[in-house]
């Protein structure tokens, strides 16, 4: 019995060796008649560590992992490049009167839907209204991140919408290239939640339809051979290279990596860092694309002692040791953090002077503020300890590694450190910006605009508020006031220069290391991959060679 | 057929029911204890920015804020009709779900039962044929260690061994022939054990029966009087220890499940565990617990039919309390 | 039917013959005398320290200077190894406990009292039976909190039905005993034929379930820590490390290191009731 098995896959093997070499020879044969498509065809494997929870366009992760999927199953009115950058797409070019109330959006013609329905202005219209509202009653949320000024939509002609805001709302534009604003059929909206949550009902206008699918295990995509609207910036718009895409769950990061490095599949997604120089070396690309958001960091909570005492904070800021962080838990391929937002955020500007590790300036600072070492090496000032309980962030899997590194940099200086590590629930529950218990919140978020830090500062105009802040800080005020009515980039730009070096010395903000959210090991044979202003690798423009 | 026996089965049906729909309120009740629910945990993610006011509408909106008591008896009033609802965290029906999975679990579980069966009558001839210089006194260890071994430690080494550093199976296919195989070794080896204690308490027991030292004088072959006299006498406790090991093969395809990769019912678990999704969690604990109570009401039932001896008792008291009090104590339970 | 038949026809050994420890046993017993030792006293077996590594030293192979290598973040692995023993072996014993506890007690109420005491809690029981102990477990740490104490607390939980089973037919069993029934008709009181005749008859049978309890509630509380239902990091419990070294298969002393000091554990646990049966 053992015997047959293992020869017959021994001829499996020798069959899939003589199907490849017949597929070589067959791109052999069209490279010569059209150079163009030298690379078509091929199918890849992208091994994923979660496949989300529903597949209800509106509920999805959309930015964690069912991202990957909509990203090539459809597409937006806008692109936003790796800088920033916003470029046309479904939405050829847009206008929008003076006080940004009212948007203009011209799409492209011919473009359908995989079920057949045109995306058309009407289209965009049933898009636009799902996305501010959703159903809530049948379960369908809104997009959490669609500006909530929206008043309405209409389709002026089949190629044209005029979109109408209660206030004015620069924000909307970059919105559109966002990860949350995927265009999905009509047909396919108008359905109830269940349907809504079988991803074979679902449509969108994307390279790449859904072949199968099955619940926590796999997402097989398949080339759409007439699509032909791609985004310009990506340098191609017809069909995509690759036959196909499997998505496949497997929770386990080892066996992910593993499995890419014996060649069982092509890409694996969120590899621990430690493993990627090994990587590295073997031979596979290593792609770390960084995020448009903020940077991985603490939000302090200044309401909460000592925290309320800047000095203490400035001793944080000057604390932790950055570097150590990149050199122990991350590689190379890491970003200091320069600033509270992310490098390659348009507006982000270098503050990392503010940022150096110096530990005999965070001890004279504690000194000063009063809290005096004691026999155990732990400061106390009136018999209460210097202490700082982290919360990791369960949706960064470096997080808990990273605050068990601050713990013992800290320790040094004389801070007792407590890491409280909660499950996804039980984090959503008990830990909030400026919670009575949350002297620090970890901070991973991504935005498209830097216009969205105006929002986090303080709780006026239903501000997140990150820093408890309320609105005690004038300097605060006034920097958040002129960057939310700022009618332009060049106006903006010195002020946001302004905020982050406020934000830094003042020590509201404990930058860790800029965020890499999604790291994708992958097998040198695939090539091409672009990654947008979100880091989804799209395999749009990818090829595979054998 | 007698009315006392009709009488006797009527009970034990009704038993039977009551346990099923107890599971179902039970399961409400302790997952019902810890605030949160899949639908708000994804609100509350930070990545999708949404307003503590925003969550509120949508809870309200899907009547989440409704009393405990009322949710109760709305989901338990639809289970009395066969519903199961909708899953909380996928919005898709419960029973579609399930039935996607249920046919991946029913085939490790098989395949498990096999191993450990296969295995623990390897083991049980050793104990008793293999000579004492090949190690027959180390065999009698064997279960020892196997039900000491934690079975994703299993997993994990085989999975290193062949998996990688052997190539048999492909990790990522984890529904394969050979890593189904291997994911079946590690799950039946701990079942195992506990099905070799039960034989070879037994082949001790029989062997020293008289009709044994009869047969032996007979000069049979050691592996004909093995199988003819001493295994088959010896299957009938072991038939009830396999029907108590199913709530173990069902626990341990949960860590088994994770550990391989495969999408069955224990991974449907585990996601549905981490968000709170109450009416998948309800779903599975009944459906263990109609498995379970269907084995056990079909042993009841047919006991008094094949032996007379046995009184028609409200719980029967014959039968071993459960596969976990020890495996040695059900060799003891069974034997005695 | 269970364990009180062991008793029953076990002949009475003798002390000194008792006292002639099998090899196996005696090294069982030393390797238990050990984890209580590391989780009394964790300092007097490691000068490393096992929150706060060397990052410069990380995931190094094991040595003279790390006997179990080192972790990814140049934590000495032995040191977590020893570090966690307290809370895997007072977990367990938390959950032994509850099941002992609780489920004695059940038993105990529902043995002795008969009628519809027994007939309630005879159907608790049975729901409790009828869901496989693990996903009963999970389903309990998952209403009740990921924590190691929370997960000992599940483990416990699911134990109780076995105890509440195995005591009440212990405590029918006595009750039915002709000195029982001697000392009812004497006029003796239900609460001192309770205390003075059933219970110390019942415990019998019920402790040696305990012990072996104790190595199994030791692999439970380790596999709800692999899932990730026990205390985070730092904490080191052996199912955590374990856990946490299948994150780096290239570095296999993760893994191995922390799973084998769990199989000797509970491999002695399990050895040493088997012993204890034969000898008592």
């Amino acid at each position: 019995m053992t015997d047959r098995f293992f020869s017959f896959s021994l001829s499996r093997r020798r069959l899939l060796t003589a199907t490849s070499a017949l597929a070589f020879a067959a791109l052999v044969a069209t490279a010569g008649v059209s150079p163009a498509h030298s690379a078509d065809g091929g199918d890849i494997t992208f091994l994923i560590d979660s496949l989300g929870d529903t597949w209800i366009p509106n509920n999805s992760a959309i930015s964690s992992f069912q991202g990957h999927i909509w990203g090539h199953v459809t597409d937006k009115l806008l692109y936003v490049d790796a800088d920033g950058k916003v470029s046309p797409w479904i939405a050829e070019r847009w206008e929008q009167n003076d006080k940004a109330t009212e948007f203009t959006l011209h799409l492209k013609s011919g473009v359908t839907f995989s079920d057949g329905t045109s995306l058309d202005a009407s289209a965009v219209v049933a898009n636009l209204d799902i996305w501010y509202a959703g159903r809530k009653k049948e379960g369908i949320n809104p997009i959490g991140l669609f500006p909530k000024t929206y008043d309405h939509a209409e389709a002026v002609d089949a190629t044209t919408v005029k979109v109408f805001f209660k206030k004015p709302t620069l924000g909307f534009i970059p919105t559109l290239g966002y990860h949350g604003s995927i265009l999905i059929s009509p047909k396919t909206l108008a359905q109830p939640a269940t349907d809504q949550a079988d991803l074979s009902k679902t449509f969108g206008s994307g390279p790449y339809v859904v072949d199968s699918w099955k619940e926590g295990d796999f997402v097989k995509l398949v080339k759409r051979k007439d699509y032909n609207w791609g985004p310009a910036a990506v340098g191609q718009t017809g069909p995509a290279h690759l036959d196909s895409i499997t998505y496949k769950l497997v929770s386990e990061q080892s066996l992910r990596v593993a499995s890419v490095q014996s060649g069982q599949a092509d890409v694996a997604y969120n590899a621990s860092p430690q493993e990627l120089v090994s990587l590295q070396d073997e031979g596979f690309t290593i792609a770390t694309p960084r995020y448009l958001g903020f940077v991985n960091g603490l939000a302090i909570n200044t309401k909460l002692p000592p925290y309320d005492d800047v000095k203490v904070r400035q001793a944080l800021q000057a604390g932790i040791n950055r570097q150590e962080i990149i050199d122990t838990v991350y590689t190379p391929d890491w970003k200091l953090a320069t600033s509270f937002i992310q490098s390659n955020v348009p507006g982000a500007t270098d503050h990392s002077d503010l940022l150096a590790y110096n530990p005999e300036k965070s001890e004279k600072l504690l000194d000063e503020a009063g809290w005096v070492k004691g026999a155990d090496g732990i400061r106390t000032k009136d018999g209460k300890e210097l202490s700082l309980t982290l919360h990791s962030n369960p949706y960064l899997a470096t997080s808990k590694s990273i605050d068990e590194l601050i713990s013992q940099q800290l320790g040094k200086i004389g801070w007792k450190v407590n890491i409280q590590a909660y499950d996804v629930v039980t984090y959503g529950e008990k830990v909030k910006y400026g919670g009575p218990a949350v002297p620090a919140y970890e901070v991973t978020r991504s935005f498209i605009d830097a216009g969205t830090v105006a929002g986090i500062l303080t709780n006026a105009n239903n501000g997140e508020n990150w820093f408890a802040l309320d609105e005690r800080d004038q300097t605060i005020n006034d920097l958040r006031d002129k960057i939310a009515s700022a009618g332009s980039v060049e106006i903006r730009a010195p002020l946001l220069d302004e905020l982050q070096k406020y934000v830094l010395e003042q020590g509201y903000f404990i930058p860790r290391t800029q965020i890499v959210q999604r790291i994708y090991a992958q097998s040198p044979k695939v090539t091409g991959v672009t990654y947008n202003g979100v880091a989804y690798a799209s395999y749009y423009t990818a090829t595979k060679s054998e | 057929m007698n009315s006392a026996y009709r009488t006797y089965a009527a009970k034990r049906l009704v038993q039977a029911v009551v346990v099923i729909l107890l599971a179902y309120v039970f399961t409400f009740v302790v997952v019902s204890i810890l605030p949160g629910d899949p639908i708000t945990n994804v609100l509350r993610n930070p990545q999708n920015g949404f307003t503590e006011d925003q969550i509120r509408e949508i809870i309200a909106a899907q009547g989440l804020d409704r009393p405990v008591l009322v949710q109760l008896w709305s989901s338990f009033s639809s289970f009395l009709v066969g519903d199961l609802g909708l899953s909380m965290r996928s919005h898709r029906p419960v029973a579609t779900l399930i039935a996607e999975v249920l046919p991946s679990t029913l085939i490790l579980a098989f395949a498990g039962l096999v191993v450990a069966l296969l295995l623990a009558v390897v083991i049980a001839y050793g104990t008793r044929f293999l000579p004492k210089r090949f190690g027959q006194g180390l065999l009698r260890g064997f279960p020892s260690l196997f039900l000491s071994v934690p079975n994703f430690v299993i997993g994990l080494v085989l999975i290193h061994l062949f998996g990688f550093q052997l190539g048999v199976f492909r990790v990522i296919e984890p529904d394969s022939f050979w890593a189904t195989l291997f994911a079946a070794i590690a799950l039946g080896i701990p079942i195992s054990a506990q099905i070799a204690e039960v034989l070879i308490a037994n082949l001790d027991h029989e062997a020293g029966q008289e009709y044994a030292a009869v047969a032996r004088s007979r000069g049979l072959g050691k592996a004909r009087l093995f199988a003819k006299h001493l295994l088959k006498p010896s299957s009938l406790p072991v038939v009830t220890v396999i029907a108590l090991t199913i709530g173990e093969l069902l626990g341990g395809s949960l860590i088994t499940e994770t550990v391989f990769g495969r999408t069955g019912i224990g991974s449907l678990v585990q996601r549905s565990v981490s968000t709170q999704d109450l009416p998948v969690l309800q779903a599975v604990v009944s459906l263990a617990a109609v498995v379970f109570v269907v084995v056990n009401l079909i042993a009841d039932l047919t006991y008094p039919l094949l032996d007379p001896r046995v009184k028609l008792l409200g719980t029967p008291e014959r039968r071993p309390a459960t596969a976990d009090e020890g495996s040695s104590t059900i060799s003891q339970a069974v034997t005695s | 039917m269970t364990l009180a038949s062991s008793y029953s026809t076990a002949p009475a050994t003798n002390w000194l013959t008792a006292l002639r420890v099998p090899p196996s046993v005696a090294l069982s017993l030393a390797i238990i005398v050990l984890a209580i030792a590391w989780s009394l006293a964790p300092g007097l077996f490691t000068s490393h320290d096992p929150v706060n590594g060397v990052p410069a030293h990380k995931l190094l192979g094991p040595s003279l200077q790390y006997w179990f290598g080192t972790d990814h973040l140049g934590r000495d692995l032995y040191t977590r190894v020893v570090y966690g023993t307290a809370s895997s072996v007072s977990s367990a014993m938390i959950a032994v406990l509850i099941g002992v506890i609780a489920g004695g007690f059940i038993g105990l109420l529902a043995g002795f009292l008969g009628g519809w005491v027994d007939t309630v809690l005879a159907r608790l029981v049975d729901v409790l039976l009828a869901i496989p102990k693990f996903l009963l477990a999970v389903i309990v740490v998952t209403a009740i909190g990921f924590d190691t104490t929370n997960a000992a607390i599940a483990t416990g939980v699911s134990a109780v039905a076995v105890f509440a089973r195995v005591m009440r037919s212990e405590v029918i069993k006595t009750r039915q005993a002709t000195f029982v029934e001697a000392s009812f008709l004497l006029g003796g009181s239900r609460w001192h034929i309770l205390w003075r005749h059933v219970l110390p008859n019942a415990s019998r049978s019920v402790l040696p379930l305990a012990v072996l309890h104790f190595g199994d509630s030791i692999l439970v509380i380790a596999s709800l820590a692999f899932l990730g239902y026990g205390d985070p990091p730092p904490a080191s419990d052996w199912g955590l490390l374990i856990s946490i070294g299948k994150d780096y298969l290239k570095w296999p002393w993760l893994v191995y290191a922390p799973a084998f000091v769990t199989i000797a554990t509970v491999l002695s646990v399990n050895r040493i009731s088997r012993w204890l049966r034969k000898t008592d």
